[in-house]
C-alpha cells in the first residue's frame, strides 16, 4: 500500500503542500514513478503496443448552511452540512493487438497494479476480435514535468469553522427580510493530483485546485402558490482559498434578497420574437452546450450515439460551415488562466493548446485526442482527453470554449441602447438541447424587460429558444474585453458510464436578435 | 474487494471502534463493473473497474461532520474517523439533526445473482458481436453499451445497527443508424439477470425502429394525443418521484402544495388507473434493503387510482407532522393494464408514438414543467396504425399533467432511460400534450 505520506506531505512543511511534494517542486513524485514502472513493465512483458497509467487523487470538500423556519413556530433554523470526500486509486490503459483496454483498482501497491495491468490487457484482447478499425495514436513527446494550477492558499487547511461562518453570515443577510423564505449558501473545493505515467516516456504530475461557491434566496406566494428563487454564482475557477473573500457575499447578499422579492412579483413575459441581451452567467451555458459539444470529434464520428449523441458538425464542414455572424470568434483553450479545463498536459499526455473552432463565424475545427485525430487526417492531438476519475477510461471531454470579445468601445448600455424591445438574461436556468447540437432552449435566473433601449423592470416566466446556426448567426453585438467573464460548468455529463467534466466559458455580453421567447409555467 | 457479510461487519466494527463520538455512521460501499462500449460498429473501449468507499457520519451534541476515504488500511481509517471527528467539531449544532437508530429489522430484497456478478467479456462480447452482425446485415451502423455491476452495501453505527445487502445488475443498449446520418432508432434492456438480455433481440428491435423512421417529415409543434413507449414513460414518470416531499409541499414549493396553504394529500389528481408505489420487493427492480436514513425499505404506495396516498417524508420532518417517514421513492411500480403498445396503437384515431425523451430538465419546479425531446423514432399515428415517421419535437410539460390527461396503459415492464434511474412503467396514451418546436436532429 503506498503511503498516504506521499500525496499528503509531512507536517513540517504542510503549509506550502497540498497532497504532495512542495509546490515548487519541478519533477513528479519519485515512488509514484517507480510504482508506474510496474504496469510499464508488466504490458511490455504481455505485448502490449502501448500503456499508460494514472495514479490519481481527489479531495472534495462541501460545507454549506441553509436557513429556513421552523415548522409550527416560523423561528429561523440554521442548519450546516459538511462533508469531506477522497479518493484514491489508479487505472491502466493498453493497446494489445490494436483495442483499447482498461482496468482500475483503490488498492495502489505494485501487485495490484501488475494484476490489473494483466486484466486491461485481457480486455483489450477480447474486444480486439470485435473492432472496426485498429487503435492509432497521434504522436506525441514524452515530457517528465510537475504542473500546478494558480491558487496562493490551499483552501481544505482553512478551517470548516471559517467557512461555515462566512456562508452563515451571508445566508443570514439574504434572510433578514421576513418575506425571503428561505436562504442557502454553499463552498465546494476540489482538488485532483494527477499523476500520469506512459510507455511512451511521459511521467507527468499535475495538481488542480477548484473553488465553486453558490448564494440562494427563495421566496413564496403561498395565496398565488408560487415560489421563485435567485442566486448569485460566482464564476467557478481554478484558485484557492484567497478567491473566497473576492466573491463579496456580504455584498451581493442584500441584492439577491431584493431581486428574489421582485422575482416573485414579476409579470409573465409577453411570448413572441423578441431581441435578447445575454449576461456571461447566462451565455456561458449556451455557449457550452451549442458550440462546446457539437465541436467534439467523437461526437461527430459517432462514438457517442448510443447516449450523448452526434453534431450537426460534421468533418467535412470544417473550414466552410458558417455558424455565426462574422462578429463570432470562438476557441478552444486548455491554457487560460484559472480556467476549470486548464492543465498543462491533458489524460493523453499531450500539452494542452488553444485553437479557433469558429473564426469569424465559419467553423475550423474540432476538439481533439490521440486517438481520433488521424481520422481527420490532422497530425497531432489538440490536448483535449480528461477522465474524472482513477476508475474512468479517458476519452475527449471539451476544453474552456470561450467567446472573443467585442471591440473595446462597445459597451453593455451600447447593446441594451439598440434592442427596442427584449430582454436582458442573468444566470443559469432550465437548459436542454436536442443530441445533434440544433435545437435548444434556455431559461435564465433572473430576466429584466428592455423598451426602448432602456432595462425596465423584472420579468418572469422567460425561456428562448432556438437552433444553434441561426441563433449565433443573429449575434449583432459583443461588449469589449473590460466586460469579459469567466463562467463555468462544473458538472458536464458524457460518456458510457457517464463521466462528468468541469469547463469555463468565458464571454462578454453579447446581444442576439429576434430569438424566439417562450412564456413557462 | 467484495466484502462479504462477516468481512464488512469486522471491518465496520474496527471504524466504530476508532470513533470518540457519541455517534458514529458507517455506510461500506464497494462495486465490480465490466463494461464495454462500441460504436461504428466496433468495440472502442471496454474496462474492468474495482472501487470502494468508507463514509463516516460524527456527531456530537447535534454537530456532525461527514468523511468519506476509498482506502481501508489502519492509517487510512484511522484518518477518515479523525477527519469526520474534526468537521463535526468545528461544525454549529445542526437543529434538524435526528438521534441515531437502534437495532434493524433489515429485509431481504434478494436482487444478487451471481452469474451476473461474475459475468465478463465471455458473457458479454457474443451479445456485441450479434448486435453489430445484424447492424451489418441491415447496412446500419451500431453504436452501444453493455454494462454489468456488482455492489456491496453495508451500514452500521453505534447503537448496534447493521445491514448488508449485495445486488447485481445489468443492461444493454443500442442506438443503429443509417451510414447517411438521416435515421436513428434505439432500443435497450436492463435485468437483474444477465442471462435474460438478448443482444439479438434488442438489436432487431433499434434496426426496425431506424428503418421505419427513414424519411421523416416535419410535422407543425403543438398539443398531441401520444402513445409514450414504456421507456418515453419512465423518462417521466421517474422524475415525479422527485418531486413528492412532504416539506416542499407544506411550504408552498411544489405541485403538491395547496393555494393558501396545506398539501394536496388526498385529492384526486390523475387518471382513476393511475396508481404509483414503491415496491423494493419487485422481482425486476434493484432495490437496497435501506431507505437514506436506514429505516427499513418498505411498499409504499403514493398515488392509487389517481388519489394522493402519501408524501415523502423524512425522519425529521414525520417527527414534526405525527407522520411515518417515508423514504425516498425508489424502485417505483406503475400499474397498468394487459395490452402492448401496438394495442394502445390501435385503439389510437390520431397521435404520436414516442419511442424515448432526452435532456430532459425542470423549467418550473412548482408545476412539474419540464422541457425535453424526443429521439431515435417519432411517428404518426393515424387511424389505429402507425402512419408515417416525422422529424423530432420538443416538449414543455409536466408528468402531472400527463397523469391527469392519461387515458389507458398497456403491461408495465422495467425500463431505464438515458439520464435517469430504473423502475416499472407501462405503455401509455395521453391527451394534450404540449410540444413547442421542431428539431433537426437525428
Amino acid at each position: 500500500m503506498i503511503s498516504r505520506r506521499l500525496f499528503l506531505g509531512s507536517s513540517a512543511c504542510a503549509a506550502a503542500e497540498l497532497f504532495g511534494a512542495p509546490r515548487d517542486a519541478k519533477q513528479p513524485s519519485a515512488e509514484l514513478e517507480k510504482l508506474a514502472q510496474t504496469a510499464l513493465r508488466e504490458a511490455r512483458r504481455l505485448k502490449a503496443t502501448y500503456c499508460d497509467i494514472r495514479i490519481n487523487r481527489y479531495r472534495d470538500q462541501t460545507v454549506s448552511v441553509r436557513l429556513s423556519p421552523e415548522r409550527g413556530t416560523g423561528r429561523t433554523l440554521e442548519v450546516p452540512s459538511v462533508s469531506d470526500q477522497e479518493s484514491f486509486g489508479f487505472g491502466v490503459r493498453v493497446i494489445a493487438r490494436g483495442a483499447w483496454g482498461f482496468a482500475a483498482s483503490p488498492v495502489v501497491t505494485e501487485q495490484e497494479i501488475a494484476r490489473m495491468t494483466r486484466e486491461a490487457v485481457a480486455v483489450a484482447e477480447a474486444n480486439a476480435r470485435i473492432q472496426s478499425r485498429l487503435v492509432v495514436l497521434a504522436p506525441t513527446r514524452a515530457y517528465r514535468d510537475r504542473w500546478t494550477s494558480p491558487f496562493e492558499r490551499n483552501p481544505f487547511e482553512v478551517p470548516v469553522a471559517e467557512k461555515l461562518e462566512l456562508l452563515r453570515a451571508a445566508a443570514a443577510e439574504v434572510k433578514k427580510e421576513k418575506r425571503v423564505f428561505a436562504s442557502a449558501a454553499m463552498l465546494m473545493f476540489h482538488s485532483e493530483d494527477k499523476y500520469f505515467a506512459s510507455s511512451e516516456g511521459s511521467s507527468i504530475q499535475q495538481l488542480v485546485v477548484h473553488t465553486i461557491a453558490n448564494l440562494s434566496a427563495t421566496a413564496v406566494d403561498l395565496a398565488r402558490g408560487i415560489s421563485r428563487t435567485r442566486n448569485y454564482t460566482p464564476p467557478p475557477l481554478e484558485a484557492g482559498w484567497e478567491y473566497v473573500p473576492k466573491m463579496n457575499f456580504l455584498e451581493h447578499a442584500p441584492r439577491i434578497r431584493q431581486e428574489v422579492l421582485e422575482h416573485l412579483a414579476a409579470p409573465p413575459v409577453e411570448p413572441g420574437k423578441k431581441d435578447l441581451v445575454l449576461m456571461p452567467s447566462n451565455l456561458f451555458l449556451t455557449i457550452h452546450e451549442s458550440i462546446g459539444h457539437s465541436t467534439e470529434l467523437d461526437r461527430a464520428l459517432g462514438y457517442e450515439a448510443n447516449f450523448a449523441g452526434t453534431s450537426f458538425l460534421t468533418p467535412e464542414k470544417m473550414g466552410k460551415e458558417r455558424i455565426g455572424s462574422d462578429i463570432v470568434t470562438i476557441y478552444g483553450d486548455r491554457t487560460y488562466e484559472r480556467g476549470l479545463a486548464t492543465v498543462a498536459y491533458d489524460d493523453d499526455g499531450v500539452k494542452t493548446t488553444r485553437f479557433p473552432i469558429i473564426e469569424k463565424g465559419i467553423f475550423k475545427h474540432f476538439q481533439t485526442i490521440r486517438d481520433q485525430a488521424h481520422l481527420i487526417g490532422e497530425k497531432e492531438s489538440r490536448g483535449c482527453c480528461y477522465a474524472d476519475s482513477w476508475a474512468s477510461v479517458p476519452f475527449q471531454r471539451m476544453p474552456n470554449v470561450w467567446l472573443a470579445p467585442g471591440p473595446p468601445e462597445v459597451t453593455l448600455e451600447d447593446l441594451i441602447a439598440g434592442v427596442d424591445d427584449g430582454i436582458l438574461i442573468e444566470g443559469r436556468g432550465s437548459y436542454s438541447i436536442d443530441q445533434q447540437r440544433y435545437n435548444f432552449q434556455f431559461g435564465g435566473d433572473a430576466f429584466w424587460e428592455i423598451k426602448g433601449g432602456k432595462k425596465r423592470g423584472m420579468i418572469s416566466r422567460v425561456a428562448y429558444q432556438s437552433r444553434t446556426p441561426d441563433f449565433w448567426q443573429a449575434c449583432d453585438g459583443i461588449a469589449g474585453p473590460s466586460y469579459w467573464e469567466q463562467y463555468g460548468s462544473p458538472n458536464d455529463g458524457k460518456g458510457e458510464p457517464m463521466q462528468t467534466n468541469s469547463v469555463s466559458h468565458g464571454c462578454s455580453p453579447a446581444r442576439f436578435r429576434q430569438i424566439t421567447v417562450i412564456r413557462t409555467d | 474487494m467484495m466484502w462479504t457479510r462477516e468481512e464488512a461487519q469486522k471491518l465496520a466494527e474496527r471504524i466504530l471502534s476508532l470513533s470518540r463520538f457519541p455517534e458514529c455512521t458507517v455506510t461500506l460501499a464497494a462495486s465490480e463493473q465490466a463494461n464495454v462500449r462500441f460504436a461504428n460498429n466496433g468495440i472502442t473501449t471496454a474496462g474492468f473497474v474495482l472501487e470502494r468507499s468508507v463514509t463516516v457520519t460524527s456527531t456530537r451534541d447535534g454537530r456532525s461532520g461527514t468523511a468519506q476515504t476509498t482506502e481501508t488500511d489502519p492509517a487510512g481509517l484511522e484518518a477518515v474517523v479523525r477527519r469526520s471527528e474534526e468537521l463535526a467539531a468545528l461544525a454549529p449544532p445542526n437543529p434538524e439533526h435526528m438521534p441515531p437508530l437502534g437495532p434493524q429489522e433489515y429485509p431481504e430484497t434478494g436482487k444478487y445473482d451471481e452469474a451476473t456478478a461474475r459475468a465478463r467479456s465471455p458473457e458479454m462480447v457474443p451479445h456485441i458481436a450479434a448486435v453489430i452482425e445484424a447492424a451489418r446485415k441491415n447496412n446500419l451502423v451500431a453504436a452501444g453499451f453493455f454494462l454489468r455491476s456488482a455492489t456491496v452495501r453495508a451500514v452500521a453505527n453505534k447503537n448496534k445497527l447493521f445491514g448488508y445487502n449485495r445486488s447485481a445488475d445489468a443492461r444493454l443498449t443500442t442506438t443503429m443508424r443509417t451510414p447517411d446520418g438521416t435515421s436513428s432508432g434505439w432500443a435497450g434492456q436492463p435485468s437483474l439477470r444477465i442471462a435474460e438480455i438478448r443482444g439479438s433481440e434488442i438489436a432487431a428491435r433499434a434496426i426496425d425502429k431506424c428503418l421505419r423512421w427513414r424519411k421523416a417529415e416535419r410535422l407543425e409543434p403543438g398539443a398531441y394525443t401520444v402513445v409514450l413507449e414504456p421507456t418515453a414513460v419512465g423518462d417521466l414518470v421517474g422524475r415525479m418521484g422527485f418531486a413528492m416531499d412532504a416539506r416542499a409541499a407544506e411550504e408552498g414549493r411544489s405541485f403538491l402544495s395547496k393555494k393558501g396553504g396545506g398539501t394536496r394529500l388526498g385529492e384526486k389528481l390523475f387518471a382513476e388507473f393511475v396508481t404509483l408505489r414503491s415496491d423494493p420487493f419487485d422481482p425486476r427492480l434493484p432495490a437496497l434493503p435501506w431507505t437514506g436514513e436506514l429505516l427499513p425499505s418498505r411498499r409504499i404506495v403514493w398515488v392509487e387510482n389517481g388519489v394522493v396516498r402519501n408524501l415523502v417524508y423524512t425522519r425529521y420532518w414525520a417527527a414534526k407532522t405525527g407522520k411515518e417517514p417515508t423514504g425516498f421513492p425508489g424502485s417505483l411500480v406503475m400499474e397498468g393494464g394487459e395490452g402492448s403498445v401496438e394495442d394502445l396503437i390501435r385503439q389510437t384515431e390520431r397521435g404520436l408514438l414516442v419511442t424515448r425523451f432526452w435532456y430532459i430538465r425542470i423549467v418550473n419546479p412548482q408545476t412539474l414543467q419540464f422541457t425535453g425531446l424526443t429521439r431515435d423514432g417519432l411517428f404518426v399515428i393515424e387511424n389505429g396504425k402507425v402512419s408515417r415517421p416525422v422529424r423530432n419535437l420538443r416538449f414543455n410539460d409536466s408528468p402531472v399533467r400527463l397523469l391527469q390527461n392519461a387515458q389507458r396503459a398497456g403491461r408495465p415492464e422495467r425500463v431505464q432511460g438515458a439520464e435517469g434511474g430504473s423502475l416499472v412503467v407501462p405503455p401509455l396514451v395521453s391527451t394534450g400534450f404540449q410540444f413547442t418546436s421542431v428539431s433537426d436532429a437525428v
